[in-house]
């Protein structure tokens, strides 16, 4: 397969591990504040999401993709809170392990490594472009 | 790929016709001859521009060189070509009207 | 005498390598944040146009199977990288350096081509 091309689906495959990852960034964000809804549950937990490289044997490219989602297995925050419905006998509630500092700055590098995959469909394109343009009598 | 450019060097300088046309100016031999001359000329700065053009480019593929070096190369190749080959064909033009002329 | 290389068959391999070595810049910059993943980058031009000479593709160590391969272009994981804790040595900058590079070196191949092939056409006009 033409190499241009294959350069073309890898970038794709990795634009869609990065919108993949965004996705569960914002999943974090939006449950950063959901508690169990009965007394002494466990709130949201935390997903992470890995990669994993695969080499497509058609065209010979190194793919990104989705290895795991998973659940981050660290301990939940508690706050005091007597009067939530999620309360344990003492009056803590246990909070998402989410820590939004950490989900924007994840965010912030998922896009940043979008834009270059961005970059990189561009260039590949507008080389094929290029390479056809030969034939272009002026 | 000089080869097929060479070619036109010897339509220009071999072949005959810079003598025609140096014979066709008769007795002013001595203007016949200053113009073969400057033909001569012409030919040869167009070759030795492309033989330039090429070695540049060659370099510029396999290794690094200087963009704007090559692209001025290039260029004044092609400026010396299109100069060259308006040259040939008026020279042909030329010879086509006076071998037509009635003797 | 140097030998006279055809022009336009020497920038058709340096277009076939340059095109590969785009995909594995692609490949690095999809897996910048895989764990365990090494940046990859093919074997310079020079030892692409000495392959071509003698015929011989060389299989090394660490050899790493990718688009350049049924062209006879090896691509190998670059040495002594810089290593993140999650084993990933892609660098986005250098990465994009790079594609900056391959993008500069195919337009002036391109160029290059379209003035000479521009020449022939015209000596061989009436």
């Amino acid at each position: 397969m033409d190499a241009l091309t294959t350069a073309l689906k890898v970038a794709a495959s990795g634009l869609n591990a990065q919108s993949e990852r965004i996705r569960v960034v914002s999943e974090n964000l939006a449950n950063a504040q959901s508690t169990a809804s009965v007394a002494g549950g466990d709130p949201y937990q935390r997903k992470t999401i890995a990669f994993a490289a695969e080499l497509d044997r058609a065209t010979g490219g190194t793919m990104a993709e989705i290895g795991a989602i998973d659940t981050d297995k660290t301990a939940f925050p508690v706050e005091y809170m007597p009067g939530h419905e999620a309360a344990d006998e003492f009056g803590y509630v246990k909070m998402p392990n989410v820590n939004p500092l950490i989900e924007m700055a994840d965010m912030r590098e998922a896009n940043r490594s979008y834009e270059a995959n961005l970059q990189v469909i561009r260039q590949a394109r507008d080389l094929i472009s290029m390479t056809i343009d030969l034939m272009r009598s002026q | 790929m000089i080869a097929g450019i060479g070619a036109l060097n010897g339509q220009i300088t071999g072949g005959g016709l810079t003598e025609n046309v140096a014979g066709a100016a008769g007795a002013a031999s001595g203007v016949g001859a200053s113009f073969a001359s400057m033909l001569e000329q012409a030919a040869t700065n167009t070759v030795g521009a492309l033989q330039n053009a090429e070695q540049m480019s060659v370099k510029a593929l396999s290794g690094d060189v200087q963009t704007r070096e090559v692209v001025d190369a290039v260029m004044s190749a092609e400026q010396s070509l299109q100069a060259a080959i308006a040259i040939r064909d008026k020279i042909v033009t030329a010879y086509l009207e006076v071998s037509r002329m009635a003797i | 005498m140097e030998v006279n290389l055809n022009l336009f068959d020497l920038a058709s391999q340096q277009a076939r390598w340059l095109s590969v070595r785009q995909a594995a810049i692609a490949g690095n910059i999809a897996n910048a944040n895989t764990t365990g993943y090494l940046a990859v980058d093919v074997e310079p031009f020079s030892k692409v146009l000495d392959a071509t000479s003698v015929g011989i593709k060389a299989t090394q160590a660490g050899h790493i199977r990718g688009a350049g391969e049924a062209e006879g272009i090896a691509i190998r994981a670059e040495d002594d990288p810089a290593v993140m804790p999650s084993g990933n040595t892609v660098q986005l900058e250098e990465q994009l350096l790079k594609a900056g590079e391959v993008r500069r070196s195919f337009e002036l191949n391109t160029a290059i081509v379209k003035a000479f092939h521009r020449m022939m056409m015209m000596t061989s006009r009436a």
